[in-house]
């Protein structure tokens, strides 16, 4: 049989011309797509300023992309055979077309992007400024009893409103709408929207913030590339000619403004969209649609594609999933999801049994949709079953793989506390990946003790940090670290001046002496290029502690990005007028906060490669259900499938957005984007409309979310609920009629 | 750099080196092919053989670096006593003839105190005062808010537009006008802009003019309009009787005017044009303009070298810049003989790190294994980031390497040095109320006191600053102050002490407060400040600053005492000149490490170059200003497309005629080989995909294709 599949073999037969391509989860979309890279790269002739450009959502994708061009075509990367293609994110496509021209858009040629931790801060300035002098919008909205409780101005509101203006900065500029167009646009507007209003006088304020640190943010990229590309057809001509094909891949999560970029520059040319709407699960953060997806395939002049082969689950798992968007369709109690579509064919089919990689045997017994609610946490609750669960099943199956997926990070921690106490080998996949995190890990380490030298329990961390990679006797590094957070006065260890610690505490052990004299000399020369500016700081630091290169790499990326963060706060300080440069500590806190918060970290080592699970036989993996998509294990668990986390559009389901402090239920944040739309299409606003349709969405995306989580499930299934924090919670309607489905399936 | 003797010239050179002095000669062709020997040794045998008097000697050049070989050879202890050769630049002239004879043309122009003395304005002093004037318009007119940049570089580029106005030629009110026409209708914000900084720059002259304060365009201007003064014009006529003019296509075209003027009055003239010159186009340099003064010369006077004739560069590197010229349509230069890829070297590397450390080991295996003097190995990239020099530093340092990096950027406020003395300022004096941080108070203290560990440091720190002030040692309990050690104490009382007397009578001049600080307090063995000499250095040139910027200030009235004002100025980025020009005479036993255009104005030829960040687009992009345009504010754009619009196909058609000149150039400065640094993901785990990695990764495609054919 053929390397490929009959419908991946109708892809690679395309010539040129618009193609949109919907698939299934496991029908191997990258793969076809890169093949599809190959092939054009190795038949059709490019001159030498061209190149394919080959765009996708995550970063982790972009070296898994070239890989695999470069595998199919028999190449390695390098100098001597570079291939004419670029692999880009749409940001990183977004940052290639303004960096080019930043003249074109009113850009320094040195601004710099602002990552989410400061925009974050530029908007919470921005919010407290428009309340102080602007509150009025308060009064239409917030129940005025709660406006006299301390708590309620001083944190809740500023938080709400940091939460609505940001959605909404990032819906207009999403429409390209400037601060100035939003507000000639209001002033011709009769009726009033307050929090139109309000949104454009933050927004206001939030871009002045940016335009005198010299940044950006992420939403701004590529509303500049399309102005760029705009600004000047001859810049645009060039693009088109240096990019004849694209191809791009996840397009179910491409907002209205990259579509919008990428129509500008495949117009005329060639261009491959390939991706499954019903794994659009980015919708409530981003501005993406996979409505956009659906709508591109169905236009005229594309050429329309399925891939609905797909090898990887079993077929009761996939009999499962396409029960789900059949419901979901024909049985969704809620007529209005019904109407939305949020699931929608192709239907999974299974491969051939010849194919190379042929579905795993079907065995109906290993999809368990448990029936009883389990408490949230504590003993016999949902974390603690399912821990002893993944205990036994590794044990019996120490050569498979095992997922733990949970909708939301907070209750993955939990998972991972549970599991390492019990001593099962667990991988977290939560916000960032592993190995930035204990590169980062490591270098906090010895930044907090360098902030800190009077610490001896900072000095003991330092140790650890420093020892127990490569430490064979774990408790030996322990115990050395637990002797030196005894030191009272750490300046007789580390500079000893007539009594040397050391003497007194280990007086008759030469080795281990030699050994606290290493670690004391180590800290001697980190402390003496403690004075050096911060990126040389770490890049001394990770060049005493990292031989990896790939850890180097992250650190280098790492020291950049903290130099980069001191260069915006000293714009803000020249602005405030009040010059205190930062302390250790503070670099230390921004290492955390980069670590924690920043999506688009680069991430290098095992995940340049994306995450890989079957690199984790024998463990179990902790992910949120976001982050395991793209990805597959033996045995899934899907935890909390409850009415909180998949509502249903039911009279008493809780919206996540929906604020206690504001009147009626409303959902501002939907109301805010209800009211821009407003101003966008000049059609008429109704309150409440907009949080009718939010809850639809939310409820939509749920649902794809939950497909997402079954079909990451190659052999076995199993999904749970709780009864959330306070014991209300029901079993999410999709659940119970997968069970019942599943149950009458089962029945003779 | 040592000297090429008369005798091993080739004939073409020594028939220029030992003509008559009298009329003009012209020397034309690419870098490498001797023509800046033939300069010295003509000014060398003007004063032996001719016997020219040194002080009618003028070499002009357009930057400083570009008449090193000059001032080497003058200094030579065999010449005969008596005079000084003139070599510099037309800048320091035109401050020459403003000081002699400024009174003249400061009416006509509207100097407030026409017959007072000006005062002359260096880069940063300048910044200030435009951080002042434009400062306040912004704050009153809202000016620039749509415009997304950090507003030292917002003052940077107005004066950049009326330095370019002067340099050009044209009035400074124009500079919107020109760029408008420009722009054409792409976005009507970006001409606000335009004019928003227009009204800057007006502001700022206006500013000038009240307070006599003379900037560098004013300057040029001013010398424009005395150099049309006869008596002014034969002062330096008769003074500088035989020109030696070097790399006249990176001068500017005012430059050129007042040499066109002067030439035919010298007696002697020799005129140095690289060809695919120009590099310092952004800065105003005008090669098309500097043909002008060769306009009229008799074929015989023309002297042009080819590649051919090169001592540089092996065949094996000129048949690279065929492939270079294809890649970047630009017509080819050579038919290629030999297989460029025998000059170069390069590894494999994913990671950025792993780049750096294949480089370092092939250096080291140059130096060490095949013995080449580390002087001779430059590395050379767009930008050089302090991330990236330091970690070569570290690496090559494993090595037993030296490097020696050229980082004009870097401000002087980053220095520690500089940081502890500043500290020291705010400390003494606290009504400024700038108080230090604690972590400044420490780094204060260890720079100072080198006897003090980071520990000890710390602990004296919560013992002894409270409230923005340092408290005295000896009030200490006996307990604490033996846990900071006698001996410490001592020291760190001193200073206290000191700070204390000193507050009862402080001193606005920040440089004598610092002086002083340096003559009673760290003169003192104890100290670190003096002992070691690179901190010594900066703590000079931290110290030149102030008294420049007190110098800069005159008489105007300012809001906070000056000392005040300069530490706020230092502190906000406004002040960041390092003053360290020690890489104008690299010291042959370092590698250096620089951008690549800086080390084509050294016009120095190595025998090993390493080419960094292969795959970064920077290779590529100009400096982008939103405020200005290098190519727009020209003489060129104006006299020939006057009205056009400078589209995408210019921008494209420059960069890559821009891209051609810097490899070739770079090319021509090297004497063996090129190693190629080159890693798949870059500084930031991007991909890289620059036109010099996609020319020469073509160039390896072909010769394979061709070896397997």
């Amino acid at each position: 049989m053929s390397e490929y599949r009959k419908s991946q073999q109708t892809i690679l037969n395309y010539q040129g011309g618009w193609m949109g391509v919907l698939a299934v989860p496991g029908a191997g979309k990258t793969y076809t797509l890169s093949a599809l890279a190959a092939k054009l790269l190795s038949e059709v002739e490019l001159a030498a300023d061209q190149e394919i450009l080959v765009v996708t959502l995550v970063r982790a994708a972009v070296g898994n992309f070239s890989q695999r061009i470069q595998r199919f075509l028999g190449a390695r990367g390098g100098l001597t055979v570079g291939l004419p293609y670029r692999v880009r994110t749409l940001h990183g496509l977004a940052n290639d077309i303004v960096r080019e021209r930043p003249d074109l858009v009113q850009l320094d040629e040195q601004f710099t992007i602002v990552d989410e931790r400061e925009s974050t801060e530029i908007l919470a300035a921005a919010v407290t400024a428009w309340l102080r002098t602007d509150p009025d919008v308060l009064h239409w909205y917030v129940d005025e009893a709660q406006l006299t409780r301390r708590e309620v101005m001083q944190r809740n509101l500023p938080e709400l409103f940091q939460r609505v203006a940001g959605s909404f900065i990032k819906q207009a500029k999403d429409a390209t709408f400037t601060p100035e167009a939003l507000e000639q646009a209001l002033r011709r507007f009769q009726t009033p929207l307050p929090l139109a209003q309000m949104g454009a006088a933050i927004y206001a304020r939030y871009q002045q913030g940016l335009n005198y640190r010299g940044g950006v943010d992420f939403q701004d990229l590529n509303r500049l590339a399309l102005r760029a590309l705009l600004a000047d057809p001859t810049y645009l001509a060039r693009l088109r000619h240096r990019w004849p094909y694209i191809l791009e891949d996840e397009a179910q999560d491409s907002s209205q403004l990259q579509e919008r970029l990428l129509r500008l520059l495949a117009e005329g040319g060639n261009w491959v969209r390939v991706g499954d709407p019903n794994q659009a699960i980015y919708e409530t953060f981003t501005t993406a649609n996979p409505k956009y997806l659906r709508a591109f395939v169905a236009e005229d002049g594309v050429t329309a594609r399925d891939l609905p082969e797909s090898g990887r689950s079993q077929a009761s798992i996939q009999a499962l999933a396409n029960w789900l968007i059949e419901w979901s369709q024909r049985s969704h109690p809620s007529p209005e999801v019904r109407r939305k579509a949020p699931l929608t064919p192709p239907l999974i089919r299974s491969v051939a049994p010849d194919d190379p990689q042929p579905n795993p045997p079907n065995v109906p017994s290993a999809v368990i949709l448990y029936p009883k609610p389990f408490k949230a946490e504590g003993a016999e609750g949902e974390i603690e079953t399912i821990a002893f669960s993944v205990q036994r099943w590794l044990r019996e199956n120490p050569d498979r793989t095992a997922a733990i997926l949970v909708p939301r990070n907070e209750r993955g921690t939990k998972f991972v506390d549970v599991l390492r106490q019990l001593d099962v080998p667990v991988v977290e996949l939560l916000s960032s990946s592993a190995s930035t995190r204990e590169v980062a890990r490591r270098l906090l380490a010895v930044l907090r003790a360098l902030s800190n030298p009077l610490s001896a329990p900072f000095l003991a961390d330092l140790y650890r940090a420093l020892y127990d990679e490569t430490a064979e006797d774990q408790a030996a590094v322990n115990r050395t670290a637990k002797l030196i957070s005894t030191c009272r006065q750490v300046e007789a260890f580390l500079y000893p001046q007539g009594i040397d610690w050391l003497d007194e505490v280990i007086p008759d052990d030469p080795d281990f002496r030699t050994h606290l004299d290493d670690f004391r000399k180590q800290v001697q020369d980190f402390h003496a290029a403690s004075l050096l500016p911060i990126d040389q700081l770490v890049l001394t630091i990770a060049n005493r502690i990292f031989t990896e290169s790939a850890a180097l790499a992250v650190t280098f990326a790492l020291a950049q990005r903290l130099r980069q963060e001191s260069f915006i706060r000293e714009q803000n300080q020249i602005l405030a007028n009040n010059f205190v440069a930062w302390s250790l500590a503070d670099y230390a806190k921004q290492l955390e906060e980069i670590v924690r918060n920043q999506r688009r970290l680069l991430e290098m080592g095992e995940e340049s490669s994306g995450f890989d699970p079957d690199k984790h036989v024998g463990k179990v993996t902790v992910a949120t259900m976001h982050a395991a998509k793209g990805l597959e294990w033996d045995r899934v668990y899907l935890t909390s499938v409850n009415t909180y986390d998949f509502p249903s559009n039911d009279a008493t389901d809780h919206f996540q957005g929906e604020s206690g402090l504001v009147r009626d239920q409303l959902n501002l944040d939907a109301e805010a984007l209800g009211q821009l739309a407003t101003l966008m299409s000049g059609e008429r606003y109704i309150e409440g409309q907009p949080t009718q349709a939010a809850r639809i969405d939310y409820v939509s995306e749920r649902l794809r979310l939950l497909y997402v989580g079954i079909t990451r499930a190659r052999r076995e299934l199993v999904i749970t609920w709780n009864t959330g924090r306070h014991g209300d919670q029901r079993e999410a309607l999709p659940l119970v009629a997968l069970r019942t489905y599943w149950e009458q399936r089962e029945k003779p | 750099m040592s000297l090429i003797k008369v005798s091993d010239l080739t004939k073409t050179q020594k028939s220029v080196v030992e003509s008559v002095p009298r009329g003009i000669k012209w020397l034309h062709g690419p870098a490498g092919t001797g023509k800046t020997t033939v300069g010295v040794r003509r000014m060398l045998r003007l004063l032996s053989k001719d016997k020219v008097f040194a002080n009618q000697i003028l070499v002009v050049v357009p930057q400083p670096v570009l008449g090193l070989p000059y001032k080497i050879a003058a200094r030579d202890p065999k010449l005969e006593a008596g005079g000084r050769i003139t070599i510099t630049t037309l800048g320091s002239l035109a401050q020459d003839a403003v000081k002699l004879f400024a009174p003249l043309v400061m009416p006509e122009l509207g100097f407030a105190n026409p017959y007072a003395a000006p005062t002359f304005l260096s880069l940063e002093t300048a910044l200030y005062h435009m951080s002042e004037v434009a400062g306040q318009i912004i704050a009153e007119r809202g000016y620039f808010d749509t415009v997304t940049i950090a507003r030292n570089r917002l003052y940077s580029q107005i004066i950049d537009n009326l330095n370019k106005a002067a340099v050009v030629g044209f009035p400074h009110e124009q500079i919107a006008t020109r760029l408008i026409a420009a722009w054409g209708d792409k976005d009507p914000g970006q001409v606000t802009l335009y004019q928003h900084a227009q009204d800057c720059a007006e502001a700022f002259r206006q500013h000038c003019l009240q307070h006599n304060l003379i900037d560098f365009s004013l300057r040029v201007e001013m010398f424009r309009l005395l150099w049309q003064m006869p008596p002014v014009r034969a002062h330096f006529v008769q003074k500088y009787r035989h020109l030696i003019i070097e790399n006249a296509e990176e001068d500017t075209p005012v430059t050129h005017d007042i040499l066109l003027d002067w030439l035919p009055e010298a007696e002697s003239g020799l005129i140095i044009t690289d060809s695919d010159g120009g590099f310092r186009r952004f800065l105003g340099a005008a090669p098309n303009s500097a043909t002008r003064l060769t306009d009229g010369l008799n074929a015989r006077d023309k002297i042009v070298f080819t590649d051919a004739q090169s001592f540089v560069t092996p065949p094996a590197l000129q048949a690279l810049t065929a492939d270079f010229a294809t890649s970047l349509n630009q017509p080819v230069p050579i038919v290629p003989v030999d297989d460029p890829r025998a000059a170069l070297g390069h590894d494999t590397a994913r990671y950025y790190t792993e780049m750096v450390r294949n480089t370092v080991n092939h250096i080291a295996e140059l130096i060490h294994v095949q013995g080449v003097p580390a002087g001779e190995v430059v590395l050379l990239a767009p930008f050089i980031s302090d991330g990236l020099r330091f970690f070569f530093a570290e690496e090559l340092s494993k090595q037993g390497i030296t490097l020696q990096s050229h980082r004009p950027s870097r401000a002087l406020r980053e220095e520690p040095t500089a940081a502890a003395l500043l500290t020291w300022a705010q400390l003494a004096h606290p009504h400024w109320q700038m108080t230090p941080s604690s972590q400044e108070v420490v780094q204060a203290l260890r720079l100072t006191l080198p006897e003090l560990d980071p520990v000890r440091a710390q602990f004296a720190l919560l013992q002894l600053y409270k409230g923005g002030r340092l408290g005295a040692f000896d009030a200490l309990p006996p307990g604490v102050q033996e846990r900071i050690s006698y001996r410490i104490g001592a020291g760190l009382q001193t200073i206290t002490t000191w700070l204390e007397a000193y507050q009862a009578n402080p001193l606005d001049e920040l440089d004598l407060f610092w002086s002083r600080l340096f003559e009673e307090v760290l003169a003192r063995t104890r100290y670190g400040l003096v002992d070691d000499s690179p901190l010594a250095t900066v703590a000079a040139n931290l110290i030149d600053s102030a008294r420049n910027f007190r110098q800069a200030m005159g008489e105007i009235p300012l809001r906070r005492a000056l000392g005040h004002e300069y530490v706020r100025m230092v502190r906000g980025g406004v002040l960041a000149d390092q003053y360290l020009r020690t890489w104008e005479t690299p010291p042959d036993d370092h590698v250096l490490m620089l951008p690549a255009y800086t080390f084509l104005m050294m016009n120095r030829p190595v025998q090993y170059q390493v080419w960094l960040n292969l795959g970064s687009s920077g290779w590529w992009e100009r400096l982008y200003q939103p405020l200005t345009h290098p190519y727009v504010l020209t003489r060129e754009w104006d006299a020939n497309i006057s009205g056009q619009v400078w589209t995408d196909d210019d921008e494209y058609s420059t960069r890559n005629e821009t891209l051609y000149r810097l490899l070739l150039g770079l090319v021509r400065r090297c004497r063996t080989g090129i190693y190629l640094g080159f890693s798949e993901l870059g500084e930031q785990g991007d991909e890289q995909r620059g036109p010099v990695l996609r020319a020469l990764q073509t160039m390896f495609r072909r010769y394979e294709t061709e070896t397997n054919a």
